[in-house]
């Protein structure tokens, strides 16, 4: 060895210049910029870590979840710990045990790892586990323990560090890494994949710079009350929704719900809501948590959730924004018809009419047809037919319209 | 279409044509109305974006009836909550499919998917609706299907003009909004329309045509390939404690050279053996047979069996298709006999040495065991839908159990070719 050394340092001006070269070509592909770019992966993942909640992203291999993890641990300012699970024993998060004097007397301690002593220290941190799936079993025993009991050996880890954990999806894991129900209703099941448009944009030297979530001071109480009226709202009228734990094959594994996961997706709507996110957003975050259907009965009860209340048409018809799309203003309309229907008053129903006008003037007439047939069935012999109903005969003209359409449809058949 | 620029759009019997379509499909109704309507002169009959806006041809809705009107919109929208643009892509992509012609075959797929069952009971087939009888094909199969079965030529010249635009075929025009324009769905809002016109149609599946029973069971839970499925519950079997690649006590780890006086477990393999019972009844066919025992066989391969850890018990006298493959894969055959699967269980558990996992594909139409076995059990199950499923005389109420609770069981053969 002592001699190649020599030789190299006598060659060394011209050895060094072909590497100097081959450094500045790296330099210039490293040369890359950044532009703004909205992400909703990795804001569902910063709100998930930001709620404390054990997440799991599943994403094939070299598809950018490392990068992601870098680009978020520098948002939060948290040190950033990658542990490949694979390359690892389970004594190095279980702790090696380390013989002492006495065992007898003093027991054995077990050790942890130096990057967990580390952690420990540093009081913060994201610890990455990388490669659950490839890990033996009995590696990913002791690694589930870490994620959900934050223990490593003797030590336990510190709230301000946070654990993010990454695994293959099933059909492209080497091994058997599946997760049993009881495990898979712990954690936030968040779906990585890649968009062609960045990536594609990235190789040619513009990465995108994604504007992560930053939760409100302000808004807290008003998110904890949001959530807690969202989770509370569906599960009062749909209890079934509760409890179910996944019965087919194909939903093995994943997300489902139980009072565990609704609360953890309570926080994940706090944490949006005092954020600001966008229903992208909270929608990856609900859907991995309690599962695709509930999370998207969620989703379909904070729409309603945040459509206008009928009462406040019924006061006053000119007051709140009537919904621009079609299947939303009908949702209200019929909202409104239903309550006139469980009160009916006579200043009620003028104002339900008044508000009809208003949505054939504002919007298409086939959405009003169904509202005012069943309005006018509300009627009270003593009560008049209001004047602004004229104004409704281009609706009616409409529903007769399509009824000769139906005839004409019978004939042709 | 010069004389559309004189032709201002209809705008009432275009609605009166929607309200018609909810009428005839309640189902749908959500989806109708969330729909953007936006007049354009360059589509030229109706057409959809993947951000649920529909572009109306003034001249177009003038020259149609109102219950031709009414076909056209649950056509359009079809498109959007069967998600064929996603579809389109997603097939492009794995067949690498490139091309305005090639997205030409994927709207005439599309279309064949959707007019299939989406007409008739109140809803007039719409003049020039491409049918999958119009090409000689079958009725009742999904666009990926048909997509494979015809070509661009004579047969298809007259459906050069189709286009309903990127909602069907995932090929934006020029035409088109696109993505920043007004009044588009965002990708939770389309979810969230075509979950809840699923819901409805599972709440009330009354006189739901099969076809769309079908698309709302699978809406949110897409069917997975049995391969994978079957690959998976395999692997989870064989690999879990206890067999294959696990740590054990036996021998002292590399490690303990470092630590004397202290005893570490170290990587062992044992390779897992797995017992594959096979119900060779006469109602399953070779062919499912066939293509279910190799996929167990290469599964147990892939996790590090050797061929002679695969055994096969075949549960009947029917052991003819086992046989010949068995021989060609070099697994080792044993006995045969019994149409009980319980015999099959039992005789699957006496080999020695013990299997770490069995695998029984059969078609369920047969007694399980009561109790749950002493190792892993993986069912592969051969969907049957008969109408009259194994009749029995002396007890005409007999319902064949299903698997157990204690299986895992995954249906094989159900899921369709690429979704």
């Amino acid at each position: 060895m002592p001699t190649r050394t020599l030789y190299a340092a006598t060659r060394a001006p011209s050895e060094t210049s072909q590497l100097d070269i081959a450094g500045a070509l790296l330099t210039l592909l490293r040369d890359t910029t950044t532009e703004p770019r909205p992400d909703t992966q990795l804001e569902a993942l910063t709100l998930a870590v930001a709620a404390d909640l054990p997440v799991l992203l599943w994403g094939e291999p070299g598809i950018g979840k490392t990068a992601a993890l870098t680009q978020l641990a520098a948002a939060l300012d948290l040190p950033l710990t990658t542990v490949i699970a694979s390359v690892h024993e389970p004594s190095d998060f279980s702790g090696l045990p380390v013989v002492g004097d006495d065992p007898a007397e003093q027991g054995i301690p077990m050790a942890p790892p130096d990057w967990a002593v580390r952690l420990v220290r540093a009081g913060r941190g994201l610890l990455f586990l990388d490669e659950l799936s490839t890990a033996p079993p009995a590696v990913q025993a002791a690694l589930l323990r870490l994620v959900l009991e934050r223990r490593i050996g003797a030590l336990r880890l510190p709230p301000g560090v946070r654990i993010v954990a990454a695994a293959n999806p099933r059909s492209s894991a080497a091994d058997g890494w599946e997760l049993s129900p009881p495990l898979a209703n712990r954690f936030v099941h968040l779906q990585w994949t890649h968009d062609h448009e960045v990536v594609v944009r990235g190789l040619g030297g513009t990465w995108p710079r994604a504007t992560l979530p930053r939760l409100d001071p302000e808004r807290l109480p008003e998110a904890v009350d949001y959530a807690r009226r969202a989770v509370c709202g569906l599960l009062t009228g749909r209890p079934k929704l509760v409890h179910q734990l996944p019965g087919s094959e194909t939903r093995r594994g994943g997300a489902w719900p139980s009072p565990r996961s609704w609360e953890m997706a309570m926080a994940l709507t706090a944490f949006a809501t005092a954020a600001g996110s966008s229903r992208e957003v909270l929608s990856l975050l609900v859907r991995g948590t309690v599962g695709d259907g509930p999370g998207l009965e969620l989703l379909a009860w904070v729409d309603r959730m945040d459509l206008p209340d009928p009462e406040t048409f019924l006061a006053d018809p000119t007051a709140g924004e009537l919904p621009e799309r079609g299947d939303l203003r009908q949702a209200v309309l019929d909202g409104v018809v239903a309550a006139v229907r469980n009160r009916p008053e006579r200043a009620r129903w003028d104002a339900a009419w008044a508000l009809l006008v208003r949505a054939l003037e504002t919007g298409a007439p086939d959405l009003v047809v169904v509202p005012a047939t069943t309005l006018a069935a509300l009627r009270r012999d003593d009560w008049d037919v209001p004047a602004s109903i004229e104004q409704l005969a281009g609706a009616i003209s409409l529903s007769r319209r399509a009824d000769r359409a139906a005839t004409a449809a019978k004939a042709r058949r | 279409m010069n004389t559309d620029t004189v032709t201002a759009l209809d705008s009432d019997k275009l609605f009166a044509a929607r309200l018609y379509a909810a009428r005839a499909r309640p189902y749908l109704a959500t989806a109708l109305f969330a729909l953007h309507t936006v007049e354009s002169r360059q589509v030229p009959t109706m057409a959809v974006d993947r951000h649920w806006r529909c572009y109306v041809s003034p001249g177009f809705v003038d020259r149609t009836t109102v219950e031709d009107l009414a076909g056209v919109w649950v056509h359009e929208v079809s498109h959007l909550l069967r998600d064929h643009h996603g579809r389109s892509d997603r097939v492009a992509r794995e067949r690498g499919l490139t091309g305005p012609g090639e997205r030409l075959r994927m709207n005439i797929a599309a279309d064949m998917e959707i007019n299939d069952d989406a007409y008739g009971d109140g809803l007039i087939t719409p003049e020039g609706a491409v049918q999958p009888k119009t090409l000689g094909l079958p009725a009742g199969n999904l666009m990926e299907d048909y997509l494979r079965w015809f070509r661009l030529g004579p047969r298809t010249q007259g459906l050069a003009w189709l286009d309903c635009g990127s909602g069907a075929d995932g090929l934006d025009r020029g035409w088109e909004l696109g993505p920043d324009g007004a009044h588009g769905l965002s990708e939770q809002q389309r979810d969230a329309v075509r979950f809840r016109v699923a819901q409805g149609i599972t709440g009330h599946p009354g006189s739901t045509p099969s076809g769309w029973r079908r698309w709302a069971e699978e809406a949110f839970h897409p069917p997975q390939p049995w391969r994978e499925l079957l690959g998976a519950a395999v692997r989870s079997a064989v690999s879990a404690p206890g067999a294959g690649e696990d740590y054990t006590y036996g021998r002292p780890s590399r490690r303990s050279a470092g630590l004397p006086g202290v005893v570490l477990p170290s990587l062992r393999r044992r390779p897992p053996r797995v017992c594959v019972v096979i119900d060779t009844s006469g109602s399953v066919s070779d062919a499912e047979l066939g293509s279910a025992l190799l996929e167990v066989a290469a599964i147990s391969r892939a996790v590090g069996g050797r061929r002679d850890l695969v055994t096969v018990v075949p549960c009947d006298a029917a052991a003819r298709v086992a046989q010949p493959l068995c021989r060609a894969e070099g697994i080792e055959l044993l006995g045969g006999g019994g149409t009980d699967l319980r015999t099959g269980f039992a005789k699957a558990l006496r080999t020695q040495p013990r299997p770490d996992a069995v695998v029984v594909l059969t078609d369920g139409q047969t007694p399980w065991p009561s109790s749950r076995p002493s190792c892993r059990t993986v069912v592969g199950l051969f969907p049957r839908r008969y109408e009259s499923r194994s009749y029995d005389e002396d007890d005409p109420d007999y319902v064949p159990d299903t698997p157990p609770d204690w299986a895992r069981v995954v249906e094989i053969g159900s899921a369709p070719v690429s979704r």
